[in-house]
């Protein structure tokens, strides 16, 4: 079983007299097979978080480990191929490289990490079953709101990480977009036994997390479901 | 390589004016080298087929060889036995009703330099009374047999045969025998040449005399220098302001990618990836550029007027293209900092 687990993780930005407190002596746990919502409002760490979570910064204090494993001396180079190999990102926007279609987001990926992605078989069913097949040709700017989260989620599906995290995924989806969103990532996480981590705070989401963390000014609790 | 052609594949309108940008630099730069070139030729023709390394002249010419006055006793005082003398001076080439600047060279027929003499028509001259005239001197309407005269003789001439690359400081030039110079320029008979030249790099200490190099006799042609300077100055500056355009563009297409970038970074594609992708989306669009540009300068070289002197040197041209690349990429440098710079934290949170 995969783990991503931090430990008393604090995390401050600026100086003596500017001193921002944005991560609270943090405890968190995701595990492969569930979908882990961490909720919070504007303002309260949650992308400090994520990006602590997937390795682009690096806490101030406390462990950041994968399968029991520190990652928080990782060199640059280092942090890259973690987020390669171990990580898939579902970002908010910008998500495409808007003059590659489809077929061409997964090519790139090909030219940087050239071994361990999905072969083209398991692919194809994933295409299918997000309903992208028939967008391979198009470009991102040809795509709606609710096809490019899909293509975005397939993408980061594609180099065949153990985690999966997604900030604010659902903004700007209509509600009937957020459930086929919502469901797919507890899909991905259930049948293909991945550590799904969704930063939101639509709370519309929560029928479909198997656990739930509340981060309110830098401090994280547990949530009852 | 994969992102940088598919982008100039996606958005063609984009990349293919910025590429015609570069691409009318580029081919002002290469018609200004051709024309510098084809101007210096004008001036330096005839002195490089005549394949001297040393010029022996008065020293009150101060260099320019056509007021240079030597006397048997100045010639016999040079060491080199085996140097030629010329007698040079400019004068009007009439023929029929019609008047044309022209430089006189007179030579003696068992000269080394009158065996440089490439011929496009006719023969060299046999009799004291025939000459060889540039073949620019054709396009004004000078014929194979025509009589002409030069300077302040009288004498009749007759043309027999046009030579090629016959330029001497802009002039056209009328190679003759030696025997004709002093009338033309009007000068006693004491005097016998204007200058000894030599393939050899000879020195003298004799008093009255001055040793030019080739370079040194070049530099001394009226508006030779300054004119090579003011081109040099202008292709310079144009090269300046391609380096200052390339990164300006590059800079512009840059930001515009910062959010694709910062996300591609996140997904962990490394920067050198991104700044190798800059860098080759650079040299495309420069190769493109300036491999147009090259072919627009020959096309125009073969329409322009014989009167424009153009002078395509491909080796000159080839390092000029060359330099061009390198200046794209010398431009790439802010763009390719501004990439490894970026910093992925800045797209996640919206």
């Amino acid at each position: 079983m995969e783990s991503l687990e931090l430990k008393e993780i604090n995390k401050t930005f600026g100086s003596q007299t500017n001193l921002v407190h944005a991560l609270k002596d943090v405890n968190f746990s995701a595990q492969s097979g569930q979908l882990t919502l961490i909720l919070g409002p504007s303002g309260s760490g949650k992308s400090t978080l994520l990006t602590i979570l997937g390795g682009l910064q690096r806490p101030t204090s406390g462990d950041v480990s994968i399968n029991g494993k520190n990652i928080n001396r990782l060199t640059s180079k280092e942090a890259d191929n973690f987020r390669l190999n171990h990580i898939g990102f579902v970002l908010q926007s910008y998500n495409l490289v808007p003059y590659l279609t489809v077929a061409e987001q997964f090519a790139l990926v090909n030219k940087v990490k050239r071994s361990g992605n999905l072969d083209q078989t398991v692919f194809d069913s994933y295409l299918d079953r997000l309903g992208i097949t028939q967008l391979l040709a198009k470009y991102p700017g040809e795509l709606s709101g609710g096809q490019t989260q899909r293509v975005a989620i397939a993408r980061a599906l594609y180099t065949n990480p153990d985690f999966i995290l997604a900030d604010e995924p659902t903004a700007a989806l209509d509600s009937h977009r957020v459930d086929e969103v919502g469901q797919l990532f507890k899909d991905i996480a259930v049948q293909e036994d991945k550590a799904v981590v969704v930063v939101t705070h639509d709370l519309r989401l929560k029928n479909y997390a198997d656990k739930i963390y509340q981060l309110v000014d830098g401090q994280i609790n547990i949530s009852e479901l | 390589m994969f992102l940088a052609l598919h982008e100039i594949k996606k958005e063609k309108l984009r990349y293919g004016l910025v590429i015609a940008v570069i691409m009318m630099i580029a081919y002002l730069i290469f018609i200004l080298s051709s024309l510098a070139l084809g101007l210096a030729n004008e001036n330096t023709a005839a002195v490089n087929s005549w394949q001297s390394q040393s010029v022996v002249m008065s020293k009150d010419a101060n260099g320019d060889l056509s007021q240079s006055l030597l006397t048997q006793a100045d010639v016999n005082k040079v060491g080199d036995k085996q140097a030629d003398l010329l007698a040079l001076t400019p004068g009007i080439l009439k023929h029929g009703s019609t008047r044309d600047s022209a430089m006189f060279v007179g030579v003696d027929q068992t000269a080394q330099v009158s065996k440089t003499i490439k011929l496009s028509q006719g023969r060299l001259w046999q009799k004291p009374t025939e000459v060889v005239v540039s073949s620019k001197l054709a396009d004004q309407g000078v014929r194979l047999g025509q009589q002409i005269t030069v300077g302040l003789s009288q004498q009749k001439l007759t043309v027999v045969g046009f030579a090629k690359n016959a330029e001497y400081n802009m002039a056209p030039i009328v190679y003759g025998d030696r025997s004709q110079w002093s009338a033309i320029k009007g000068v006693t008979n004491s005097f016998v040449g204007s200058g000894l030249v030599s393939q050899k790099q000879l020195k003298t200490q004799q008093s009255g005399l001055q040793v030019y190099s080739k370079a040194a006799l070049f530099d001394k042609m009226p508006g030779y220098s300054a004119q090579n300077k003011t081109f040099v100055f202008m292709i310079a500056f144009l090269i300046i302001i391609s380096i200052v355009i390339v990164a300006i563009f590059l800079y512009i297409l840059t930001v515009q990618k910062m959010e694709n970038f910062a996300v591609l970074r996140a997904q962990g594609i490394p920067s050198s990836y991104l700044i190798l992708n800059t860098l080759v989306q650079t040299i495309v669009m420069m190769v493109v550029a300036v491999v147009i540009s090259m072919a627009l300068a020959l096309g125009t070289s073969a329409i322009i007027p014989a009167a424009v002197p153009m002078y395509f040197d491909f080796t000159l041209i080839g390092l000029t293209g060359l330099a061009l690349v390198v200046m794209g990429m010398i431009g790439a440098i802010i763009p390719m900092r501004i990439i490894a710079k970026i910093d992925p934290v800045t797209v996640i949170g919206g």
